[in-house]
């Protein structure tokens, strides 16, 4: 046991140190920052003002001057009577980011909505709706009514939502960017643990090795090893997310997008306990595949199969997160190599129960269980074999052997 | 005391070491002799355990050999180092699997860089050492922990004669300390120079094993060095022997019995050709080796 933290710490020690490490997670902190920044960045080249410019052309004045009443945060209402070329030419040098011709024909009032391009639009503009609200005002205030019988007319109209189906409790977004940080960060962890593992076989430094502590410790030893360094990794990640949207991002902004509410201690610790048994399952396959080879150039072919494994795990749980009150999202919660990333999110939707928790976990530890003592004893028996890549039968053949 | 009894191992349907049997029962260097795929590295692998016997028994004072039970020394054939990792942290790291606390591991990693003249890497990436000194720092990762036994397989290969004779006094030095070393080597002289005991393997089997003075002692002289005044080329026709080698009248003759010799020595005074040195020769380690081996030393 001792030897296995002296080999995880001397592992952990030596990711730490690596180049390739510390760069690449200071640029996904960097991008982290930078993206936080974005709105703040995008103000400061278009000024104080990321107001959307709405250009209004009203001939007959059928508004009555009443179209400056539409301005707010949002939207900067601009009128002139342009014509439908000028106002096109507006469009296209970025003065304005809409326009409204608006005519009167008969008893009809037609709206004329120009934009630079339609291809996205989905049913009315919500100018148009603005529009037609103010126009309905206008007409109400000339009829000298009072408020009681404006609001007979004109009522609050409130809704609320009911659904069907089981109803979710948490922000679908947020656990669906907290699936995708899991598996890069597992997926990247895990895959060092081959490189690792084959760049001792490499450096010939394996022989001394093996005569100093059993298979079994340098193979889970380096797998905790990898996986405290990647842990880092990620809370520095989360970390840095959670100070840069506080620090960078409109506080209002964040609270329409996100539902911070949903994230307890709790989840949080079922998180990261998804994480490592996750983490755990590919870490201990990669370590498989890396004491198969024993060139650099052999470690990314020797790979593809449990990368292959670990994409299908992801897009299991991906895909059946967009109905997580299916039977499908329920079974990816159960399939070891998709419940990592998709249980964590069954269980802040309110979707998964106690039992169904601990089954998934149950499952996990088994997969790993057994997946540690295939790839201890074909390490054991692998770590000698300087030739070229094993097959998958010399990989059975090895398993087998004494 | 060290005992490996008719130990065999098999590759498939491949024998590679076939019933072989070594015992060291005092401190000594042990020679392991072979052509390459003799066995030796195989033979080594399954003393420590790397690999697994098919059968028979190895044993240190009694006990099987085993990475808990007995402290052993390992230099490997396939030299490897961490290459990015700084050789203090890389000592550091095998001292600690080895058992040793921090404070004995720098004290011993101290003693021996001095010992070994390697002091000035220690603050160095391995990647940065010549061959020779990764060589070293490789020994001094099997010696760091004090074991009492020690193998080293080919442990001069690719050092240059400076630090061949540093290693030569270190390991001269372990000896007296103690300690058990067994040795694989390819050069003859350097057994020759170390070793009291020695057994030859060729394809798996054994094909002589003993105290190497006695092997010697047992073979006929095969071999005159004669140093004259003038050229002796046609006594050496007329008497049939081979000549081995020649420069300057001074001469080796290959002679089948030290009979041969002396009737060279005889018609060389009677020649009245002055004789300046004659010697006959016991064979060395190396002509041992090819007659049994039946070919080149590689």
């Amino acid at each position: 046991m001792n030897d296995m933290f002296v080999v995880a710490k001397f592992t952990l020690k030596d990711m730490l140190r690596r180049k390739a490490f510390i760069i690449s997670t200071i640029i996904i902190l960097l991008m982290i920052i930078i993206g936080c920044n974005i709105p703040n960045i995008s103000k400061s080249f278009k000024g104080e003002s990321v107001k959307a410019k709405i250009l209004i052309s009203d001939k007959n004045n059928i508004f009555e001057n009443n179209l400056n009443m539409l301005s707010n945060d949002d939207n900067e209402i601009i009128t002139d009577n342009l014509s439908i070329d000028e106002i096109k030419e507006k469009l296209l040098s970025n003065e304005i980011e809409e326009a409204v011709i608006v005519d009167k024909v008969d008893n009809n009032i037609n709206f004329k909505y120009i934009v630079k391009n339609a291809m996205y639009m989905d049913g009315s503009p919500y100018i148009v709706d603005l529009l037609s609200n103010l126009y309905k005002e206008i007409q109400i205030s000339k009829l000298n009514l009072s408020n009681e019988e404006v609001l007979s007319i004109n009522p609050a109209f409130n809704y609320e939502i009911e659904q069907a189906e089981e109803e979710a409790n948490g922000n679908v977004f947020v656990m669906m960017i907290l699936s995708i940080v899991l598996f890069y960060a597992v997926y990247f962890c895990a895959f060092q643990v081959s490189s690792s593992i084959t760049t001792e076989k490499t450096s010939k430094i394996i022989e001394t090795l093996v005569t100093s502590t059993s298979p079994t410790n340098i193979v889970l030893g380096k797998t905790i090893g990898i996986g405290l360094a990647g842990l880092l990794q990620l809370i520095l990640i989360i970390l840095t997310a959670i100070f840069s949207v506080n620090m960078f991002l409109d506080s209002e902004l964040v609270s329409s997008v996100l539902d911070m509410s949903s994230i307890t201690i709790p989840l949080g610790l079922i998180t990261l306990l998804y994480f490592i048994l996750g983490y755990a399952t590919y870490a201990l396959l990669y370590a498989l595949t890396g004491s198969t080879v024993s060139k650099p150039e052999d470690i990314q072919s020797a790979n593809t199969p449990v990368a292959m494994i670990t994409m299908i795990g992801f897009y299991i749980s991906y895909f059946t997160m967009l109905n997580p009150s299916s039977n499908m999202n329920m079974i990816a919660g159960f399939i070891p190599i998709s419940s990592p990333f998709c249980m964590p999110f069954r269980i802040m939707m309110g979707f998964a129960n106690v039992n169904e928790v601990l089954i998934s976990i149950g499952i996990l530890l088994l997969t790993i269980f057994v997946i540690s003592s295939i790839t201890i004893k074909v390490y054991s028996n692998a770590i000698l074999n300087y030739g070229s890549k094993m097959s998958f039968k010399d990989i059975v053949k090895m398993y087998k052997q004494k | 005391m060290l005992k490996i009894e008719n130990v065999s191992k098999s590759f498939g349907n491949k024998k590679v070491v076939d019933n072989i049997s070594i015992c060291m029962d005092k401190p000594e260097v042990f020679g392991l002799l072979g052509t390459n795929g003799a066995g030796k590295t195989t033979t080594i692998r399954m003393l420590l355990g790397i690999l697994k016997k098919d059968s028979g028994d190895i044993t240190w004072n009694g006990k099987a050999v085993d990475r808990k039970k007995v402290n052993f020394g390992y230099l490997p054939e396939e030299r490897g180092v961490y290459p990015k990792v700084k050789i203090i942290e890389q000592l550091k790291y095998f001292a600690e699997l080895k058992g040793m606390s921090k404070d004995d591991a720098i004290k011993s990693i101290n003693k021996w860089a001095k010992l070994l003249k390697v002091e000035e890497y220690l603050n160095m990436p391995a990647e940065k050492l010549s061959k020779g000194n990764q060589q070293k720092i490789q020994f001094l990762t099997a010696v760091i922990h004090d074991p009492e036994l020690i193998v080293l397989d080919e442990p001069f290969s690719g050092l240059d004669p400076v630090n061949t004779e540093i290693l030569k006094k270190v390991i001269i030095d372990l000896v007296k300390e103690g300690k058990y070393i067994i040795m694989s080597a390819h050069e003859m002289h350097t057994i020759e120079e170390f070793c009291t005991n020695v057994i030859i393997l060729n394809k798996g089997k054994t094909v002589l094993k003993g105290n190497l003075r006695s092997i010697k002692e047992s073979y006929p002289a095969n071999r005159v060095l004669i140093s004259t005044n003038d050229n002796i080329s046609n006594i050496i026709k007329s008497l049939k022997l081979e000549l081995e080698n020649s420069v300057d009248n001074s001469y080796v003759i290959k002679i089948k019995d030290e009979n041969d010799g002396y009737k060279l020595l005889d018609k060389v005074i009677k020649s009245n050709i002055k004789v300046n040195k004659f010697e006959i020769e016991k064979p060395t380690l190396n002509d041992i080796f090819i007659e049994k081996v039946g070919g080149k030393n590689e």
